[in-house]
């Protein structure tokens, strides 16, 4: 595992940018990605589809597949052990719930983006309901599609998923999709951009 | 009538993928009204199984969304079967729904949906089958309310990873343990994977289950072809497989996802086989959704959630602030402790309804199996209900009443009870006149269906001091009863009452009942003298083998004797002063550090002059970007142990500032930015009223009017629990409520929080505390 790239993506999720790192900190992180590492349960479930589904013919989806030939619909999880563990810590020792919550968090973007590596080749980056404009309502359309139930990934009422360490969202197969801040909903007073990084990764803008 | 577990049962295989061959999807449940001819014939293709399964997998009133009445469906999905001639079990799938505490379901929500549908049809089906469930806890729910509603035979299967564990973490042991114990006919495992990839997990329900065996694999695993999932594992393949599962005593047989009527008519061929007799190994065990434990060797039962003889706890329970409870259990887990006693049995208290929240609370937290203490049998039979998992029962004795009282409640949710060798004439002296009572309570259990390993003894503790010469009637008393094949437990720190140094008498008695086959001490774990003792004799009785465990805890001793935890982990920072271990955010010393500050100065003067400046240091150092956020948090913990060590030597309420209400809205579950402020707020001296997660408008107005708070916080992370912001606002308003609001999260900011109508908006905690400290002078 590349962990000084998981460290940075931590680091960014716990806001610390314009801050020097800490020793402490960085051993409670490699604790908790340890920890991470016999609790999670990593399950991915995904469909291949060559004709689009109807919820992705309008944007920003449209933009975002230009030029593909197929979409990767999936949801992700780490499992509801996870979950636990950072509520328990809540209860026992709070500034490492909110290490976990954050490693947690990295550690399911890096095992997903590992594991679309064998999805095939010329995949674009995951793009999620929310991102660029888009609705979190659409998720509905992705559970309809997976029933990702079966992995244990349930989504409410309201839109959002548990276990919360869970994401849904599309890969566009082949297309020249970048990542952008441009249509962020935080853009306009994002911290992490006045500091110079993306919650995305560490390239610099 | 069917004959499980005699003879081999074939159910019949998949039907959404059928369907999906037949060029239909959405909702398979309206197919039963739409196109009946269609879900006829895939039933009537399966006439080879003993029994056809109904199209009902998602009619339930939570997940079913078309557009006909559930009872319509359900009548009309049970004729549709009846076509192929053969029995017909009632299909039950989950809700898709997670239930809490992971999810905001309720237990109640969960077993009315499934009651509905066993109430319409428990006079025209043949049976019902609870399937690919992953939620134990759910399918408890699902059980009792067919078990409830109708007597006809109950199938129970769940599915499992390849970890052999649920999504949800049980293992097949525990699923066995707690299903057979709430009296399902034939279980097992569904879907999951291929009939290769279940072995494992079949195998080990066959070791342990006490009722039939069932499974009904998927058609191996799923490959991805030209971007379509499709399974092709072959008939001949299938077929060795169930073969396989058989001869090692499966007795039910059938498909899932992938599988055929040519698959099933080829299994067919095992239907009405012999079942072959299997040995399963029958132990004491009580277990948790996620923890299964053996009572066997010594198991530490915690006796700290009990509210007799402890003050806080009592007034926390009045108050209804279970925080202080699920951190009593939470201490004792990590002090050692194996099952955790819980009695909430106060004079002031409704206790039947105090105990089923006491039981989601700490069963939220804690995943140790709890044993449900009460004197009265309504409460025990709440709590058992609501617990998840396989509890104990704290107690019956010898008297009939309370036998009758308590045995159908064990018997029912299958629960581990606890016998105490007294009657109405009290302890009996001798121990032979204990065992007599101990027999007649196992002989009674037995009359109500539960087997001796369901039932546990204790031969009651004496205090030395008064009745010196009955405490090896006591030790001798668990000598005899073993012999009735039951396992024991024992109050044991009753023996000292009355003398000096309780502490060494407790821990030679302890040794000496160990000695005599005590299996299950009730104690205070967090006494590292008594669970050391526990742990030296597992080594010296041979069940710690190598003493791997006595290794692991005792590996850095150092000589001083403290709870375990400190043993096991000793923390290497250490803080001059008081002032320093708040900037440190050292939580373990904040509490010593503090008293010996309060040696030489009166508690106000640590308030202000020590934890506020402190505080007030790593505020600065974080608004500078000097400091993270965790540390900020670990300061602030720092902080609120010592405040509550103040607290103590104040009048009560004089330091507490105000009181705040905390709750993150309805529609949404992201708590940890209102843990932070939660945590940064008490350790300024506020008083905390957290309310939790997907709190409705109204419970939020309910709690303003009852806690008459200062200022009320409302979080919420995502963007479309804002209105839910909006709703909460204006119930607290119209409510008649002057408490400021304060919202936060991370869509809010102060134009949106003027937009619906928030009094503040503060960026992070520490802005909060400020904001409401300058309101507070005001």
């Amino acid at each position: 595992m590349n962990s000084s790239k998981l460290n940075e993506q931590i680091y960014a999720y716990l806001g610390f940018h314009s801050v020097e790192r800490s020793e402490e900190v960085d051993a409670e992180i490699s604790k908790c990605l340890d920890e991470l590492k016999e609790l999670a349960h990593f399950r991915y479930t995904y469909k291949f589809f060559s004709a689009l589904p109807d919820f992705l013919l309008c944007e920003p989806y449209t933009e975002y597949l230009r030029g593909s030939s197929g979409v990767i619909v999936a949801v992700m999880t780490l499992g509801c052990e996870v979950d636990a563990r950072i509520k328990f810590y809540g209860r026992t020792d709070a500034a490492k719930s909110l290490v976990l919550d954050a490693a947690a968090s990295a550690y399911l973007e890096y095992l997903s983006d590992e594991y679309e590596k064998t999805l095939g080749e010329n995949l674009s980056y995951r793009f999620c309901p929310g991102y660029g404009g888009s609705s979190v309502e659409d998720l509905k359309h992705i559970f309809e599609i997976l029933s990702p139930e079966k992995i244990g990934v349930t989504l409410s009422e309201t839109n959002y998923m548990l276990p919360s360490k869970s994401m849904a969202g599309i890969i566009a197969v082949g297309g020249k999709a970048k990542k952008s801040c441009k249509n962020c909903i935080v853009y306009e007073h994002c911290n992490l951009r006045k500091g110079g990084a993306k919650c995305y990764g560490s390239e610099k803008l | 009538m069917l004959r499980l577990g005699e003879v081999v049962t074939v159910f019949d295989g998949g039907m959404g993928s059928e369907l999906e061959k037949l060029g239909f999807c959405g909702c398979p449940e309206d197919l039963n009204i739409t196109h009946p001819e269609v879900i006829k014939k895939i039933h009537l293709s399966y006439s080879s199984a003993d029994c056809i399964m109904t199209n009902t997998f998602g009619l339930n009133k939570i997940k079913y969304k078309g557009g006909y009445g559930i009872k319509e469906l359900a009548l009309k999905a049970v004729e549709n079967a009846r076509v192929a001639g053969k029995k017909v079990i009632f299909d039950i799938g989950p809700t898709g729904a997670m239930i809490e505490p992971l999810g905001t379901l309720t237990f109640d929500e969960a077993y009315e949906a499934f009651a509905e549908i066993v109430e319409y049809t428990k006079d025209i089906v043949d049976g019902y089958i609870a399937e690919t469930f992953s939620d134990l806890y759910e399918m408890k729910a699902c059980i009792l309310a067919i078990k409830e509603h109708s007597d006809k035979p109950v199938f129970a299967t769940m599915t499992f990873d390849t970890t052999g564990r649920t999504l949800t973490g049980s293992t097949p042991e525990i699923v066995a343990n707690t299903l057979e114990g709430l009296g399902v006919d034939a279980l097992g495992v569904n879907c999951s994977a291929g009939p290769k990839e279940l072995e494992g997990v079949v195998e080990r329900f066959l070791k342990c289950s006490g009722v039939p065996v069932m499974v009904q694999p998927n058609r191996g695993l799923p490959v991805l072809k030209d971007g379509r999932t499709e399974y092709i594992l072959d008939i001949e393949e299938f077929d060795f497989y169930i073969d396989k599962f058989i001869r090692n005593g499966v007795a039910v047989v059938g498909g899932c996802c992938g599988t055929t009527p040519e698959f099933i008519k080829k299994i067919s061929r095992f239907s009405g086989q012999k079942v072959k007799p299997r040995n399963v190994e029958r132990a004491t065990v009580v277990n948790s959704a996620t923890k299964a434990v053996n009572i066997s060797g010594v198991k530490i039962c915690g006796e700290r959630l009990n509210p007799t003889g402890k003050k806080k706890l009592k007034e926390a329970l009045i108050s209804e602030n279970y925080d202080f409870l699920v951190d009593e259990a939470v201490a004792q887990q990590e002090a050692g402790a194996d099952v955790l006693d819980l009695n909430v049995g106060l004079p002031q208290l409704d206790e039947k309804s105090v105990i089923v929240k006491a039981v989601r609370k700490v069963q939220e937290f804690v995943d140790l199996p709890l044993q449900i203490d009460s004197s009265e049998s309504e409460a025990i039979a709440q709590g058992v209900r609501y617990y998840n998992g396989v509890p104990l029962i704290n107690s019956v004795n010898g008297e009939t009443e309370v036998m009758d009282a308590i045995f159908p409640i064990a018997k029912k949710y299958g629960a581990v009870v606890l016998g105490l060798t007294m009657d109405s004439r009290g302890v009996p002296k001798t121990a032979k006149e204990r065992f007599a009572i101990a027999k007649r309570i196992v002989e009674r259990a037995e009359s109500y269906g539960i087997p001796r390993h369901k039932v546990m003894i204790d031969t009651l503790v004496l205090t030395a001091s008064a009745e010196q010469k009955l405490v090896k009637e006591t030790v001798e008393a668990l000598r005899l009863v073993q012999s009735l094949g039951v396992k024991t437990a024992l109050g044991v720190s009753n023996v000292s009452f009355g003398l000096p140094n309780r502490g060494l008498l407790n821990k030679t008695f302890l040794t000496m009942a160990m000695t005599c086959g005590l299996n299950m001490p009730i104690m205070n774990p967090l006494d590292g003298e008594m669970t050391g003792a526990v742990k030296a004799f597992g080594v010296l009785s041979g069940t710690d083998e190598n003493a791997e465990s006595y290794i692991d805890i005792y590996k850095d001793y150092t000589g001083t004797v403290s709870a375990l935890k400190t043993v096991k982990e000793e923390k290497t920072l250490d803080a001059k002063s008081l002032y320093d271990c708040i900037k440190k955010g050292i939580k373990s010393q904040a509490a010593e550090l503090c008293l010996r500050e309060l040696e030489t100065a009166d508690p106000m003067t640590v308030v202000n002059d020590v934890l506020i400046k402190a505080l007030e240091e790593v505020g600065k150092l974080y608004d500078g970007g000097k400091l993270f956020l965790p540390q900020l948090v670990s300061s602030a913990e720092a902080a609120k142990c010592a405040f509550a060590v103040v607290c103590e030597r104040l009048p009560k309420g004089a330091a507490k500032k105000a009181v705040i209400v905390l709750a993150t809205v309805k529609g949404d579950v992201h708590d940890i930015g209102k843990n932070i402020v939660k945590v940064v707020l008490q350790s300024y001296g506020y008083e905390v009223i957290d309310l939790g997660k997907d709190v409705p408008p109204q419970t939020v107005a309910d709690a303003c009017l009852k806690h008459k708070p200062f200022a009320v916080g409302l979080s919420a992370l995502m963007t479309t629990t804002v209105k839910g912001m909006e709703e909460t606002v204006s119930a607290i308003k119209n409510a008649g409520c002057s408490c400021a609001v304060f919202v936060g999260g991370a869509v809010l900011n102060s134009e949106i929080a003027k937009k619906i109508g928030a009094d503040y908006y503060t960026k992070d905690a520490l802005e909060c505390v400020k904001t409401l400290d300058k309101l507070l002078l005001k």
